[in-house]
């Protein structure tokens, strides 16, 4: 595929970078709904556990079978949906924060465009707080208001992770 | 060796409360700052979990030699390792030369444990194999006498490979008692019993481990009101999650000091957790007694702890309404980490037997259940925080502030010794009774108050 022209790549990088500040926007106000717009029907999220390992082992850190999140569409509404309504331990609500950087488009093809991004993820709720860190990686189609998410995959830097909940999406 | 006997005195307050303790638990009492508490955390580390068996890791986590995982007692760390004689050897995780920790991966596969210290090298089985410059430096060093000191005790039961590093206590059969009757139910179902599904889940809490094995040992009475969602979602059938007393619930309690309470649904109904078609038809083959199979056959959800920090939850769910509910069996443990401090480690497993496509659904049910992100496990983990937080104050302790351990004492409820049982334990026809808990402080009393 030839290589864009930098006034293209400069667009994209605009368009994307806001998409996913947008995208943020929407999880930190807690506009749920709002952001299951964003996301596609066969929308793949997961969140592998990652364990400590010898690097000379040459296997990933990041588990095939085991997850700390993997859901789809169903899954994700109907957790969205009790985030809304009646969740237990989400009255009063969580206050979060998601800082985005470091937002790097790695590849354009059929399938959509893959972005790598840098998150730090700033919780709050009843007294305690917490911040994780991960790498995201994500596969974003185009959509009726600019794109869709279609894969999301959270690379945490936590082995043993410092929140006690992972209640909401990252 | 020696160890450091004055290390582990209590002060005269905790050993006043320790004596009192199991009669005041007769009457329902407990008090408040035993849940968070620094003192009673570190009497905790040298008097309960050295002296009593503690689960450590699933074989299936590591089937082949060389296979090992990093595994905490208390808060100390040890190797759990598949020898090259498929032997599974636990050892402390310190080097014999400078004691710095020998291993900080959390798994892996080697023959060679390689200190980064000095670079002395242990085989697989903790044998000192190696040390650098030894003709110069060490010519004199019997290896025998110095390689990974292992834990004095180490068996398996169905799978599950506990330690435990007092010489003196009975064997692990010894421990797990009668209570091994409901321990078949989850772990013998299939003739290939069940497997880890990947890593376990790790994270951080801020309560006290003993309000989790607490909960786990048959809390009932919370369902209705923390997991009510689950109910107005549809992701758990109103048998399961609902108000208890119904008429086919139990509280196994006194068993051996574990239990496990048990919702089923009526006997004409083989639901055995929701297992699809070709899973049930495994269970023709298990060595499941014809008691214990009229157990399972009604079935609706599980749990239980194993004392002291070992829970279970085998249950039907879904994450999604629109989809079938699906089994899942999940072992957590509820790890010390400091006063009101805990961390917890969570598994998943199923029958090896199963598909690969029915092992990712019950998985992913699991996650969204139960696992740093299960929305179930989220609601108990906020109102234990709650405890931590109320635990450690000043004026519960200047007042002497007791919790009502009451229910089910025969003045307060209606539970009643269940006729017809055919399991162990003393077991109620009703899970609106507290008995399962106060089995559980029972022996965390008993192991503390013992010098």
């Amino acid at each position: 595929m030839a290589p864009m022209p930098d006034a293209d790549r400069l667009a994209q990088q605009f368009a994307v970078e806001q998409f996913l500040y947008d995208e943020a926007e929407l999880l930190d106000d807690c506009r749920w709904t709002e952001w299951l717009t964003l996301v596609s029907e066969d929308i793949d999220y997961r969140i592998p556990v990652r364990s400590t390992r010898d690097r000379q082992a040459g296997v990933s850190d990041f588990s095939s079978h085991a997850f700390h999140l993997v859901e789809d569409h169903g899954a994700l509404a109907v957790r969205l949906g009790r985030l809304s309504t009646d969740s237990w331990s989400e009255n009063p609500p969580s206050r979060t924060r998601r800082m985005i950087s470091n937002v790097r488009i790695k590849e354009n093809s059929a399938a959509g465009i893959a972005v790598r991004s840098n998150l730090l993820f700033y919780w709050e709720r009843a007294e305690q707080s917490s911040v994780l860190a991960a790498e995201r990686r994500d596969l974003l189609r185009p959509g009726p208001t600019g794109f869709l998410l279609r894969a999301r995959l959270v690379l945490l830097d936590h082995t043993i992770l410092p929140t006690p909940s992972l209640s909401v999406v990252l | 060796m020696s160890g450091n006997p004055r290390a582990a005195e209590a002060s005269p307050r905790l050993q006043e409360t320790l004596s009192a303790f199991e009669a005041e638990l007769d009457r329902g009492s407990v008090p408040l700052w035993i849940f968070n508490d620094p003192e009673v955390h570190r009497l905790e580390l040298e008097r309960l979990f050295p002296r009593t068996w503690i689960f450590l890791a699933h074989e299936s986590e590591i089937p082949m030699a060389g296979d090992y995982v990093t595994r905490n007692i208390g808060e100390d760390s040890f190797l759990v390792v598949r020898g090259a004689d498929a032997a599974v050897r636990v050892m402390f995780n310190a080097c014999r030369h400078r004691g710095t920790k020998l291993c900080i991966t959390d798994r892996g596969n080697t023959h060679e444990f390689i200190c980064p210290y000095h670079g002395w090298l242990y085989d697989s089985s903790g044998k000192l194999a190696s040390v650098p410059n030894q003709r110069d430096a060490f010519k004199g060093l019997d290896a025998g006498q110095w390689g990974l000191i292992p834990a004095p005790r180490v068996e398996s039961y169905r799978g599950l490979v506990f330690a435990c590093l007092d010489e003196s206590v009975g064997s692990l059969a010894e421990h797990l008692g009668d209570f091994r009757w409901y321990l078949d139910l989850h772990l013998t179902l299939t003739p290939g019993g069940m497997e880890v599904i990947g890593e376990p889940i790790r994270w951080m809490i801020e309560a006290d481990w003993k309000n989790a094995a607490d909960n786990f040992s048959g809390d009932s009475y919370h369902t209705q009101t923390v997991h009510r969602f689950a109910l107005k979602f549809g992701l758990v059938p109103r048998a399961t999650a609902g108000s208890g007393g119904n008429p086919y619930d139990v509280h196994v309690t006194e068993c051996s000091g574990h239990t496990t309470s048990i919702r089923q649904l009526p006997p004409d109904r083989p639901i055995f957790w929701g297992y699809p078609d070709e899973i049930k038809a495994l269970f023709a083959n298990s060595t499941l007694s014809p008691e214990q199979v009229s157990v399972a056959k009604g079935s609706l959800v599980h749990s239980g702890n194993i004392f002291p920090n070992l829970s279970f939850l085998h249950v039907g769910g879904t994450n999604d309404p629109k989809k079938p509910m699906i089994p899942y069996l999940t072992l957590r443990q509820w790890q010390p980490r400091g006063p009101g401090r805990m961390e917890v480690v969570s598994w998943v497993l199923a029958p090896s037997e199963a598909s690969d496509a029915y092992k990712k659904r019950s998985y992913s049910v699991a996650s969204s259940q139960f696992g740093s992100a299960g929305t179930f496990e989220q609601d108990d983990a906020s109102a234990w925080s709650g405890i931590a937080r109320t635990a450690k104050g000043v004026f519960p302790r200047r007042i002497g502030m007791k919790l009502n351990y009451e229910m089910g004492l025969p003045w307060m409820s209606e539970a009643r010794i269940k006729q017809d049982w055919p399991g162990p334990g003393i077991v109620y026809d009703s899970n609106l009774e507290e008995g399962v808990q106060r089995t559980f402080l029972r022996q965390w009393a008993r192991l503390m108050a013992k010098p």
